[in-house]
C-alpha cells in the first residue's frame, strides 16, 4: 500500500507540499494513502460525500462546516494539494519553527491561523464577525430542542456580552482570540499524525 | 584566534558526535533515541490501559450526561467506597479468615466451633439460618469461631495478634485513605474563580469533543452539553436573584428554628421510646402486644420516612443555591440519623451487659466442673497424667459469647438495610414509573406531568445511606469478619442495580446543578462517621473482658493483652524496653504538644498562601476589567484615577456605554460598569464647577457591587457635595 501510494505521488510534489505545509515526508505519504482510501471514485479528488463517510465527522454537529472548510469557494471537489493545505492547520506547533525564517510568511499551522480556521467555522457569511444569529444556529445544532428558544437566545446574548469588547454586538476575530487565549489548553487544534 | 575557534569546534563535535550522526558514537546515540521513543510509547499505552481499567467509567459517564454531575457524584462516591471495601476485605480475608480456615482446626473439633447439642436439630432450618443462628453462627463469619492458640500451623502464624492488628488496622487504613482523598480533592478546588470570565463563550465554542467516533458516545455528548448549559443557566439565575436581604435572613432563621424544633422533638421521642423498651424488657414477653414489642423500630422507620420530606419543604423558605441546599439537607438528615445510631448502640450495650452477667455464672460452673473432674479422676485412677475430659464438643457447656451476638446484630442490620434499600427502589421508583406510564392511558389527569409523575434521584438520601452503612461495617467488622465481604457484594450489586434504576425509572431534576468540584463534603461526613464508629470498638477492646470460651482472645483479661504477650515472648528484650519507655506519659505528652504546634503552624502557612492566592486573583481581575473598560469607553474605573479626572475642570463624565440588553442582565462579575460617584474633596486650586455626572444606569437595584476593590470604602469618603 505504501509503495503504491508513493509511486502515484511524485517526489517534486512531495517537496512542494512539504515546503508549503511543513509536514514531513512520511506524514505526507501516510496522508496520501488516507486520501486515496477515502477517494472511492478513484479520480484523484474528494467530494463532500466522501468526507461524510468519516464517522467522527458524520456525528459532529459542526461536521458539515468542517467539510466545507476543505472546499475552496464554490467548488465541489478537492484535490490532494487542497486537502493538505487545509490539514496543515492541524499540525502541532513546533517551537523551533518560529526561529527558522522570520521573513517568510506565517506558516499555516501558526496559532492565529488555527484560531482563524476555527473562527471561520462559526462565521458563515464571511463578514469577519460572528453575529447573534450565527451563534443561535450553532447552539441549536449542539443542543437541539432540549432547551427552550428564549433560553437559547439568552445564552447567545450572554456569550456575546462576555466576549464582545467594542460593543458592536458581535464577536470579531480579535475578540475571538481573546477567548482563546484565556484557555490555551483547549483551543489547541492539534492532531498527532 | 582562528585556532581557538577551531579547538572550540572540535570540542563541540567530540561531545555531540553521536547526535550529529557521524563518527563512532552514532550507533549508541541512535539506540538511546530509539529506546527513549519506545519508553514514551510504552508509558502512554500503560496510561491508556490504566484508564481503561477503571471500572464502570462508561456507565457513570452515561448517567452524568443524562442527569448531571450531581447525580454522577453519588455514583463516583459509590465506586470509591467499593474500592475501599475491597481493600478492607483483602486484609480481613487474607490475614484472618484464610489462616484460620487453612491452618486452624476444622468445624466440629472443639466446642467453640460446634453447634451445641440443644440447637442441632434446628441448625439447618432456613428460618434459623436467615436469622444467622444455627450453622451460620458457628462459622467463619463470626468472632466466636476463631481459636485462641497462640500460633497455628506450620508457619507459626499468630492468629490472635493478627486478628487484633487487622481490626485496628482497618480503621487506620480507612482514616488514611479518607484524609488522602480529601487532600487530593481540595487541591483541585482552587480554580473556581476563573470560571467567571468566559463561561458561556467557552461552553459554546469548545464543548464538542472532536475525537468522538461512536454514535452512542455522540448521543451522550449531546445530552451532556445540554445538561451543562442548563447547569450554567441555574448558576446564572442564582446570581441574579433579587436580594431582599432582611426578608431572606428572617426566613432562614425561621426555617432553622423550625428544623431545630423538629430535630429536638424527634430526639426526645427516641429517648422516650428507648426508655419504654427497657421497661418492657423487664416484663414478661408474652404480655406485650406486637406494637409494644417493636415500638422502637416502628418509631425509627416513621421518623426516617416523615422527617426528610418535612425538612425539604421547610428548606424551600431558605432559597439557597441548589448545591448549598443539598448540603444543608444532608447535614440535617445526618443529625436525625445520629438519633437512630444512638438507640441502636444503646440497645446493643444493654444486650452485651446482660450476656456478661450470664457468662459469669456459666464460667464459674465450667471451672468448677473441670476441677471436679480432675480431682475425681486422679483419686479414682491414681495417676497424675490426666487426659482431657472425654465429652463430645457439642455437649460441653457453652458461655453466651457476647461478641458473636454483637456481630450477629450488625450483620442483621446490614442485611435488613440492603433489603429496605432494594425494595424502596423497586417499589418507589420502578413500580411508580410503570404505573405512571401505563395507567396514564386511562386516567383523568396527566399522570406524567402532574402527580405523581416520575421520581427524581434522591441524592442526599442515598449518600447518607451509603455513609451510615459504611459506619455499620466499620463497627461490626471486628466482631464479624465476614461482614466486609458481604458489604463488597452489596456495593457491587448496588452499583449495577442503581445505575439501571436511574436510567430507566428516573427523570433529571428540574433544576440541574453542577456538583461542587470535589466530593469533600461527603468525605467530611464519612470522616465524622469513621470517628463515631471507632469509639465503640476501641472502648470494647480496652474495657470489656473477652468471653472465656470463644474467639481468639478467650481466657485473657483484656483483648489487648495479646500484644503484651507477643512483645514479651516473641520479640527481643530491648524492644520490650522501648515500648515501656514509649508508653511513658512523660514522653507521650510532649509528643502530643509537638503535634498540636505543628498543626497550628501548618494551618497558619496555608492560610497565608490562600490569602496570597486571593490577592493575585483580585489583581488579575482588576487588570482584566481595566483593559476591557479602557477599550469600551476609554475611561478608568480605577477609583483613584477617577478622582483625579473629576478634579480636572470642565470635564463632564461621559455616561458609560453599558453593554446591556433586556433579558441578559449584568451579573456584576466584571461586566457591569457601574460608575461610583467620585467623592473628591473640594480642590482649593480649581473649582469643580459641576457636580459629578449621573451614575451609570443600574439596571437592577442591586446591593453594593460585588467583586474586587471598586473604590468603595477605600479610605474615608470625604464629604459629598
Amino acid at each position: 500500500m505504501g509503495s503504491r501510494a508513493s509511486t502515484l505521488l511524485r517526489e517534486e510534489e512531495i517537496e512542494e507540499i512539504k515546503k508549503e505545509t511543513g509536514f514531513s515526508h512520511s506524514q505526507i505519504t501516510r496522508l496520501y494513502s488516507r486520501f486515496t482510501s477515502l477517494d472511492k471514485g478513484e479520480n484523484g479528488t474528494l467530494s463532500r460525500e466522501d468526507f461524510q463517510r468519516i464517522p467522527e465527522l458524520a456525528i459532529n454537529p459542526l461536521g458539515d462546516r468542517i467539510i466545507n472548510a476543505f472546499f475552496p469557494e464554490g467548488e465541489d471537489q478537492v484535490n490532494f494539494r487542497g486537502f493538505m493545505r487545509t490539514l496543515a492547520h492541524f499540525r502541532p506547533i513546533e517551537d523551533n519553527e518560529k526561529n527558522k525564517d522570520p521573513i517568510a510568511s506565517e506558516p499555516l499551522n501558526s496559532r492565529s491561523n488555527k484560531l482563524l480556521f476555527a473562527f471561520r467555522l462559526y462565521d458563515l457569511d464571511r463578514d469577519d464577525k460572528i453575529s447573534r444569529d450565527e451563534l443561535l444556529q450553532v447552539l441549536r445544532m449542539m443542543v437541539g430542542v432540549n432547551i427552550s428558544d428564549e433560553q437559547l437566545g439568552s445564552i447567545a446574548d450572554r456569550t456575546i456580552q462576555e466576549a464582545d469588547q467594542n460593543g458592536d454586538n458581535s464577536i470579531s476575530f480579535n475578540e475571538f482570540i481573546k477567548v482563546g487565549n484565556v484557555y490555551i489548553l483547549y483551543i489547541d487544534i492539534d492532531i498527532d499524525i | 584566534m582562528f585556532f581557538c575557534w577551531l579547538t572550540e569546534c572540535q570540542a563541540f563535535v567530540e561531545e555531540f558526535e553521536g547526535a550529529l550522526g557521524k563518527g563512532k558514537g552514532r550507533k549508541l546515540y541512535a539506540y538511546k533515541v530509539m529506546m527513549a521513543k519506545k519508553m514514551i510509547k510504552f508509558n502512554r499505552d500503560f496510561d491508556n490501559f490504566k484508564t481503561a481499567c477503571i471500572p464502570w467509567e462508561r456507565k457513570i459517564k452515561e448517567v452524568e450526561s443524562h442527569f448531571g454531575s450531581s447525580v454522577a457524584s453519588y455514583f463516583i462516591f459509590l465506586r470509591w467506597m467499593y474500592g475501599l471495601n475491597l481493600v478492607l476485605f483483602a486484609f480481613m480475608f487474607g490475614l484472618v479468615v484464610l489462616p484460620e480456615v487453612m491452618m486452624g482446626l476444622p468445624y466440629g473439633s472443639i466446642p467453640r466451633k460446634t453447634v451445641p447439642r440443644a440447637e442441632q436439630d434446628r441448625a439447618m432450618d432456613i428460618s434459623v439460618l436467615l436469622d444467622f443462628g444455627g450453622y451460620c453462627k458457628y462459622s467463619i463469619l463470626f468472632y466466636g469461631f476463631y481459636n485462641d492458640e497462640r500460633t497455628i500451623g506450620v508457619l507459626q502464624f499468630r492468629l490472635p495478634l493478627s486478628y487484633l492488628l487487622v481490626g485496628v488496622g482497618i480503621f487506620g487504613y480507612s482514616l488514611m485513605v479518607v484524609i488522602r482523598t480529601m487532600a487530593r480533592n481540595s487541591d483541585e478546588g482552587g480554580d473556581g474563580g476563573d470560571d467567571g470570565q468566559f463561561t458561556f463563550a467557552f461552553k459554546m465554542f469548545t464543548s464538542w469533543d472532536y475525537l468522538i467516533g461512536n454514535p452512542e458516545t455522540a448521543d451522550n455528548k449531546y445530552a451532556s452539553i445540554t445538561t451543562s448549559f442548563k447547569e450554567s443557566i441555574v448558576d446564572e439565575q442564582e446570581n441574579q436573584k433579587d436580594e431582599n436581604i432582611h426578608l431572606r435572613r428572617f426566613l432562614r432563621v425561621l426555617a432553622n428554628f423550625l428544623i431545630l424544633c423538629s430535630l429536638g422533638g424527634s430526639g426526645f421521642l427516641i429517648y422516650f421510646v428507648v426508655k419504654r423498651s427497657q421497661e418492657f424488657a423487664n416484663l414478661d414477653q408474652d404480655d406485650l402486644s406486637w406494637f409494644e414489642k417493636n415500638e422502637v423500630e416502628f418509631v425509627m422507620s416513621l421518623l426516617g420516612l416523615v422527617c426528610p420530606p418535612l425538612f425539604e419543604t421547610i428548606a424551600e423558605l431558605e432559597e439557597y443555591h441548589p448545591r448549598i441546599a443539598l448540603k444543608w439537607q444532608l447535614g440535617r438528615i445526618f443529625a436525625l440519623f445520629l438519633g437512630n445510631l444512638y438507640t441502636f448502640l444503646f440497645a446493643l450495650f444493654d444486650e452485651v451487659n446482660a450476656k456478661l452477667e450470664k457468662e459469669k455464672s456459666i464460667r464459674n460452673a465450667t471451672i468448677w466442673g473441670l476441677n471436679e473432674y480432675y480431682s475425681n479422676y486422679s483419686s479414682y485412677h491414681n495417676t497424675t497424667d490426666i487426659p482431657p475430659p472425654d465429652i463430645h464438643p457439642a455437649d460441653v457447656i457453652r458461655g453466651p459469647c457476647w461478641e458473636t451476638a454483637v456481630g450477629i446484630e450488625f450483620v442483621k442490620l446490614t442485611v435488613s438495610d440492603i433489603q429496605v434499600t432494594y425494595m424502596t427502589i423497586l417499589i418507589g421508583d420502578f413500580l411508580r414509573a410503570m404505573i405512571v406510564r401505563f395507567l396514564n392511558y386511562c386516567w383523568c389527569w396527566d399522570l406524567e406531568a402532574g402527580f405523581p409523575s416520575y421520581g427524581e434521584f434522591d441524592i442526599s438520601g442515598n449518600v447518607l445511606g451509603l455513609i451510615f452503612n459504611q459506619g455499620m461495617i466499620w463497627m461490626g467488622a471486628f466482631y464479624a469478619p465476614g461482614l466486609v465481604g458481604l458489604n463488597v457484594l452489596r456495593l457491587l450489586t448496588s452499583m449495577y442495580y442503581q445505575c439501571w434504576a436511574v436510567m430507566s425509572c428516573n427523570v433529571p431534576h428540574e433544576r440541574v446543578f453542577k456538583a461542587s468540584k470535589s466530593n469533600n463534603f461527603y468525605m467530611g461526613l464519612l470522616l465524622l462517621v469513621l470517628f463515631l464508629s471507632l469509639l465503640p470498638v476501641v472502648y470494647t477492646i480496652m474495657t470489656l473482658p473477652p468471653s472465656f470460651d470463644c474467639g481468639p482472645f478467650s481466657g485473657r483479661e483484656q483483648m489487648y493483652n495479646v500484644v503484651m504477650e507477643t512483645i514479651e515472648n516473641d520479640l527481643p528484650a530491648f524492644i520490650g524496653n522501648i515500648f515501656t519507655y514509649a508508653t511513658n506519659p512523660g514522653l507521650i505528652l510532649p509528643a502530643v504538644l509537638l503535634m498540636v504546634l505543628a498543626i497550628y503552624y501548618l494551618n497558619a502557612t496555608s492560610k497565608n498562601y490562600q490569602n496570597a492566592n486571593l490577592e493575585l486573583k483580585k489583581k488579575m481581575q482588576m487588570a482584566r476589567d481595566e483593559e476591557k473598560n479602557r477599550r469600551n469607553n476609554k475611561e478608568n474605573t480605577n477609583q483613584v484615577m477617577q478622582d483625579l479626572e473629576d478634579l480636572l475642570p470642565n470635564r463632564s463624565l461621559k455616561s458609560p456605554k453599558v453593554a446591556k440588553r433586556p433579558g441578559a442582565a449584568a451579573n456584576g462579575k466584571g461586566i457591569n460598569i457601574q460608575k461610583d460617584v467620585s467623592l473628591a474633596a473640594p480642590n482649593p486650586k480649581a473649582a469643580v464647577t459641576h457636580p459629578p455626572g449621573p451614575r451609570g444606569p443600574s439596571g437592577n437595584a442591586r446591593g453594593p457591587p460585588p467583586g474586587p476593590a471598586r473604590g468603595r470604602g477605600r479610605g474615608t469618603p470625604p464629604s459629598r457635595r
